[in-house]
């Protein structure tokens, strides 16, 4: 649930910090003492910061500003990037909406707007502040004022720029091949033939005369000065914002979805005030302050707690995953599908001409995962795998697929040993060693192999562990 | 940076090389044409070094001429933001100097030469540290970082800087490669 207390602090303070001056008089008119506005700005996000969707003609009777004037900080507001603005034809009849919308929200704000009541349709903008933005813009314009200076100190990979002191045309680096003359030393302008001047340094002042040596020196500081003052005194700004960062971003949403919402809980807002919902949490809807159900939120638990449901049954009904050999330590407790046995036995089992083998090895392990213990499977494994091995002998059936399959058994196979081995016993790289080496070498020879293994693990089956850790 | 790399072009040929040697005659005008050249996105084309496969021939409407699509394989230069080349000085200007890596141009602005390098006018312009240990004039070596590219459709311009570490005067002129 998204509190705005800390986002409206956070408001405050990037008004304050950067926009406090800003005028929306026009560049031409005279500011004079008398109509000078700057600082309007902060008053008019501060007020935003305790409602959520304005209509704009309200703000201006609370303000007691001139509509327009209102308007075009808006409008610059927007522009910033801070504000959402909405516009949209209504009747009167759809602005009482909004205005019971309002009441509804606790803020009592009482528009005597019901004399207006003919059926035209004018056009009402709402504005809101929009918390999610105003978070990123406010840090990215702390993070390319930083840059900005500190490109400048280091005189960083900056494109350095001219200009034409003449007609005043600017120039880049990157054109640098069109503006050298001929005759002199120095670019010129292409539509003039001005000398150009380069344009370093810009936030330095360039007043400094030029005794090169010390300029440079003095930019420098200056420069360095710039960034440290610069840091003191958004100290607060930048502290607000890391306090912030966490938190769950209060959102209203648009113009219609706010309104629907506030509506219904002005409606039931007489009787239960009961806290919102904690299943609409993660969207933050509304603020802290305004305890009330949503319109459809029926819908949504139902929704949430049928995904709920619907998540752990999913979770129960997916299918046990065959774990990979080395995810298996010892005393786990995995299905006989998480090992991955029987299916793949299955698997190798089927390219051979022997299902009854595999046939017993089920049975058999089902019995040994049930006590969990492996010992009887290998010992069961193991038999199979000498019973499979004198099949083949028999059959002879071991040309190319042979190969193939029989990598593919060795892979498996080298699965389940390593599998099996670190299950008893977390050392089996000794055994490793053998199977990568004779792995793939053999061919035809896998049978020598296996039966080496057989050999090997019944061996070692009946002494200790301890032998296993030789081997 | 070079690159290797298949690139295709239609190439008109005139009636009067039909023959035996259509296909010499082919090769030999795609590289007239091509060798030297460069292309915005892919960067100049240093050398034809194979031919791929030369398509079947179109004769256009209303003249003798046959477009054949030639695909060929190149090396091609393409200088990037960020990298670091080797370049001969070729003119020293109060603004900076201009470099060239074979066939792309670079412009390091004075101001990022170091500071402590200034330039001398006179009949050699240079830029020398104010020991005298370090010079830059016309045909000195310097290794420098390319801080931006202009690419227009037949044309590629860098800006340069020799302000970082390692970068600056390889050789001076007149020594050996």
């Amino acid at each position: 649930m998204g509190s705005a207390d800390p986002f409206n602090r956070l408001v405050k303070l990037a008004a304050r910090a950067f926009y406090d001056d800003i005028t929306t008089k026009g560049e031409n008119q005279q500011k004079t003492g008398r109509s000078d506005n700057r600082g309007i700005a902060v008053v008019v996000l501060d007020t935003l910061t305790k409602r959520q969707w304005v209509r704009e003609e309200d703000l201006a009777k609370d303000l007691k500003l001139h509509t327009k004037q209102l308007r075009r900080t808006l409008r610059f507001f927007e522009e910033e990037k801070l504000v959402t603005r909405d516009h949209r034809k209504e009747t009167a009849k759809g602005a009482k909406v909004y205005n019971a919308a309002v009441a509804a929200t606790g803020d009592s704000q009482q528009t005597g707007r019901e004399g207006d009541d003919k059926q035209k349709m004018h056009v009402h903008s709402y504005c809101c502040l929009d918390y999610a933005q105003i978070y990123d813009v406010v840090r990215y314009r702390l993070h390319r004022m930083k840059k900005k200076l500190k490109d400048e100190l280091e005189s960083k990979n900056t494109i350095q720029e001219y200009v034409c002191p003449n007609c005043g045309k600017r120039y880049t680096a990157l054109d640098a091949l069109q503006l050298v003359s001929p005759y002199d030393e120095y670019f010129h302008c292409e539509s003039c033939n001005g000398v150009l001047v380069a344009e370093s340094d810009k936030l330095a002042i360039q007043d400094l005369g030029d005794g090169d040596d010390n300029a440079r020196k003095h930019r420098h500081d200056k420069i360095k000065d710039m960034l440290s003052k610069m840091e003191v005194q958004l100290k607060p700004l930048i502290d607000q914002l890391a306090r912030v960062k966490d938190l769950p971003i209060p959102e209203y949403g648009n113009l219609q979805a706010w309104e629907a919402r506030a509506h219904a809980s002005g409606r039931s807002a007489n009787g239960d005030l009961t806290a919102s919902d904690p299943s609409k949490s993660s969207q933050g809807f509304g603020f802290g302050g305004t305890p009330m159900p949503y319109v459809g939120e029926t819908k949504v638990e139902v929704a949430f707690s049928g995904i709920g449901e619907k998540g752990e049954m999913v979770k129960s009904e997916t299918p046990m995953k065959v774990l990979p050999p080395w995810m298996i330590k010892d005393g786990m407790n995995l299905t006989k599908e998480q090992r991955g046995e029987t299916k793949a036995e299955t698997k190798t089992d089927s390219t051979l001409t022997a299902p009854e083998v595999s046939d017993d090895k089920k049975s058999s392990t089902v019995n040994d995962e049930k006590k969990s213990i492996q010992d009887e499977y290998v010992k069961a494994y193991y038999a199979a795998l000498l019973m499979r091995q004198r099949e083949q002998e028999e059959t002879m059936n071991r040309p190319e697929p042979a190969n193939t399959i029989s990598n593919e058994d060795y892979y498996t196979t080298t699965e389940r040993q390593v599998g099996m081995k670190s299950k008893r016993d977390e050392d089996h790289e000794g055994d490793d060693v053998n199977w990568e080496e004779a792995g793939p070498t053999t061919g035809g020879q896998t049978r020598q192999f296996k039966v080496d293994l057989n050999e090997e693990a019944e061996a070692s089956e009946e002494e200790d562990d301890i032998d296993w850790e030789e081997g | 940076m070079f690159f290797h790399m298949v690139l295709e072009r239609n190439m008109q040929l005139h009636p009067r090389h039909f023959g035996r040697d259509l296909r010499d005659k082919l090769v030999a005008k795609l590289m007239k044409d091509v060798e030297g050249t460069c292309s915005g996105h892919h960067g100049f084309i240093v050398a034809i070094t194979g031919i791929e496969s030369v398509g079947k021939g179109r004769i256009r409407d209303g003249t003798g001429f046959v477009v054949f699509p030639v695909k060929y394989q190149c090396v091609v230069f393409r200088p990037f933001k960020g990298e670091i080349l080797e370049a001969v000085v070729t003119m020293v200007n109060k603004m900076g100097f201009f470099a060239e890596a074979g066939p792309v141009q670079i412009f390091v602005s004075n101001h990022l030469i170091p500071d402590d390098m200034e330039f001398q006018p006179g009949d050699i312009p240079n830029y020398t540290t104010s020991d005298g240990s370090v010079k830059i004039q016309k045909e000195s070596e310097v290794r420098l970082k390319i801080i931006g590219t202009r690419v227009d459709a037949t044309e590629i311009f860098c800006i340069g800087t020799i302000k970082d570490d390692f970068l600056g005067v390889i050789s001076d002129p007149g020594a050996n490669s």
